[in-house]
């Protein structure tokens, strides 16, 4: 299962907000300095239809959600910075269960792609035993 | 188009049971032939990140769930080799209390003698040793230390792994084949001694004739419409899983009487607290898991080191942003240590409606409640070995606490399993063994109440969760019931 050409600008900016560029002066690679549209291709191509259709969902909510909890007519991406993290951040922490676990998903699949490329495992201090990048990073 | 085969034994499943039995039954001098889903991937290949990995071994790219009032990951491999090639390398036998029960109440078969010479012959020929002291790793040594200053038991963990390089990866497939999983040891050992190996291939149906298992049919799963039938002249095996051994009975119509296939699930669902610490842990170096305590296992836990790849780490870090980039920078200060509670919960495994399982398990009050008190032990010997900090991962607490006090308010959340993120690896019942056919799938020989010449041989035969690892107590009776059926008068 694929996802709409829309919905793959949408994920690489909630995952470029989860894993930003230049805020840790030792890891100053974030989610825009890697092809990580190509790494959700890839990850939509293979991942089970159930995983795509949870990442879709947990999507939507996101993008729409500032609509209910802010009371105003604007989208995730007509926050700045600052205010899409806090968003994230009170989506993880609500007293409901199933809303917390959509930021958590879509936190577990950016973090497994970013955090597999070597590049970012050498910021980090890992030294990997494969050097060459993942195939979708090629 | 059909490809034909025929072997006097038929085992459905590469895992701890399926390649034990083909090495038991192949040295026997039984003509073996072996069904695997799962592709053959040479570990050696998994060099790579994670992902990669995933996408070629684990079941569902990792996405399979138990349902619950919470979400609980089912971490299974689909590979020749089983979750033997992801697992953590543990090796322990089944504890004397768990046997006492099943002998007790199920009628267990074997003795524990017999279990004991088995486990010897596993441990030589699986290189079962302790890690060694250049390959121990920060990680597991601050555990060793906390349960030192605490003064509670502890060892290092017995590992199926001949000389260890310490790269930390059991859980993505040892890259250096170091680790003994099935897919490097009895599996190329048992096709030395004459098993042919079917790997990619789907076991579907099986054959019967006369009340008695006769042959298998399947499909290759890469080769649309390519099929193969295996004639089974004494016996089928079928060792595929606690979650997909219930599925192939289920779909041929084994256990309707009882009704007990699928039922009586149960699982070891565990959590992992972290630590932050001055000094470097460098959890990317050191046996994955390498120190483990027994000491509370009379309350139904277990902890032990768990060194997490980064790429699944991560996401247990607190924050999103900068904040989750701080921490990652700062991961190589991080220690990681899981409790896997001996649940009393029982879950059910069925077919579902778009292929594939579904697994319905639920936690009990009293495993949450256990949990919490797991994690709130771990916090303290994670404090112990001189945490700077601990983010305990539980919702309603802080992110990160800094000192044992702050982690108090735990005993004052709700038992409600959804407060934790839990994973569950190791998976029991399902096809159980008892004495009465009205309250169990197979006898305590591992053969089908309801038809003869069908054994179930992996952890779908276990009445009861272990509090244990269990490779090496699915293993041995694997091996005991392959010895029973090559032993066996020829029909």
């Amino acid at each position: 299962m694929r996802l709409w050409r829309f919905e793959r600008r949408w994920l690489v900016e909630v995952f470029q907000t989860i894993l930003p560029s230049r805020a840790d002066p030792q890891l100053s690679l974030g989610a825009a300095d890697l092809p990580i549209d190509r790494f959700i291709d890839d990850l939509t191509m293979h991942a089970p239809r159930r995983l795509v259709l949870g990442l879709r969902l947990a999507l939507w909510v996101v993008v729409f959600s500032p609509l209910v909890l802010s009371r105003r007519l604007r989208t995730f991406f007509g926050l700045g910075r600052a205010d899409r993290v806090a968003l994230l951040d009170r989506l993880r922490q609500s007293r409901w269960y199933l809303l917390r676990e959509l930021p958590v998903l879509l936190k577990s699949v950016a973090c497994l792609g970013y955090c597999g490329h070597p590049a970012v495992q050498a910021q980090i201090g890992i030294r990997p035993i494969d050097e060459r990048p993942p195939s979708w990073a090629q | 188009m059909t490809t034909r085969d025929g072997a006097d034994v038929v085992i459905i499943g590469t895992g701890a049971a399926g390649a034990t039995a083909a090495r038991v039954l192949t040295e026997a001098g039984v003509d073996t032939v072996l069904i695997e889903e799962g592709p053959s991937v040479p570990t050696n290949e998994l060099r790579g990140d994670l992902y990669s990995g995933m996408k070629r071994v684990w079941r569902d790219m990792g996405g399979q769930l138990a349902h619950g009032r919470s979400f609980i990951p089912i971490l299974q491999a689909s590979c020749v080799g089983g979750t033997t090639a992801i697992n953590g390398a543990i090796i322990r036998r089944l504890p004397t209390e768990i046997y006492d029960l099943w002998r007790r109440e199920h009628g267990f078969a074997f003795s524990y003698e017999e279990l004991e010479r088995v486990w010897d012959t596993l441990d030589r020929e699986l290189g079962v040793a302790e890690p060694p002291d250049p390959v121990r790793g920060g990680n597991n040594r601050l555990l060793a230390e906390a349960t030192r200053a605490l003064g509670i038991g502890g060892n290092w963990i017995q590992r199926n792994v001949k000389g260890c390089e310490g790269k930390a990866r059991c859980l993505q497939g040892c890259p250096t084949e170091r680790k003994q999983s099935m897919n490097v040891s009895y599996i190329p050992r048992a096709i030395a001694a004459g098993a042919r190996l079917y790997p990619t291939c789907r076991a579907r149906r099986l054959q019967v004739k006369g009340g008695r298992a006769i042959g298998v049919e399947a499909e290759f799963v890469d080769r649309p419409g390519k099929s193969l039938f295996v004639e089974a002249r004494r016996a089928v095996i079928v060792a595929a899983s606690a979650i997909q051994t219930p599925l192939f009975l289920q779909e041929n119509g084994i256990g309707r009487r009882s009704g007990q296939v699928g039922r009586r699930f149960q699982a070891h669902p565990g959590t992992a607290v972290i630590g932050r610490f001055d000094e470097k842990v460098d959890l990317w170096f050191g046996a994955t898991q390498g120190y483990e305590s027994d000491h509370y296992w009379n309350e139904r836990m277990k902890f032990e080191t768990l060194a997490l790849p980064v790429e699944l780490g991560a996401v247990r870090l607190p924050g999103v942003g900068p904040e989750l980039m701080h921490q990652l920078a700062d991961y190589g200060h991080l220690a990681q240590w899981a409790v896997q509670v001996r649940a009393r919960a029982h879950g059910r495994v069925r077919s579902g409606l778009a292929g594939g399982a579904t697994i319905s398990y639920d936690p009990t009050d009293e495993d949450v409640q256990t949990l919490k008190l797991g994690v709130k032990r771990l916090t303290e010997l994670l404090f112990a070995a001189g945490a700077r900090e601990v983010l305990p991962g539980v919702h309603g607490l802080p992110d990160r606490i800094r000192s044992f006090d702050e982690i108090r308010p735990i005993d004052a959340l709700p038992d409600d399993p959804r407060l934790f993120h839990c994973v569950a690896t190791h998976l029991f019942g399902t096809a159980v063994m008892g004495t009465d056919p009205a309250r169990s799938v197979v006898n305590p020989f591992g053969e089908a109440h309801e038809l003869s010449g069908l054994f179930v041989a992996d952890s779908s035969y276990f009445p009861t969760n272990l509090g244990v690892n269990p490779q090496h107590t699915i293993a041995a009776v694997a091996w005991l019931i392959a010895e029973q059926i090559a032993n066996a008068p020829r029909r």
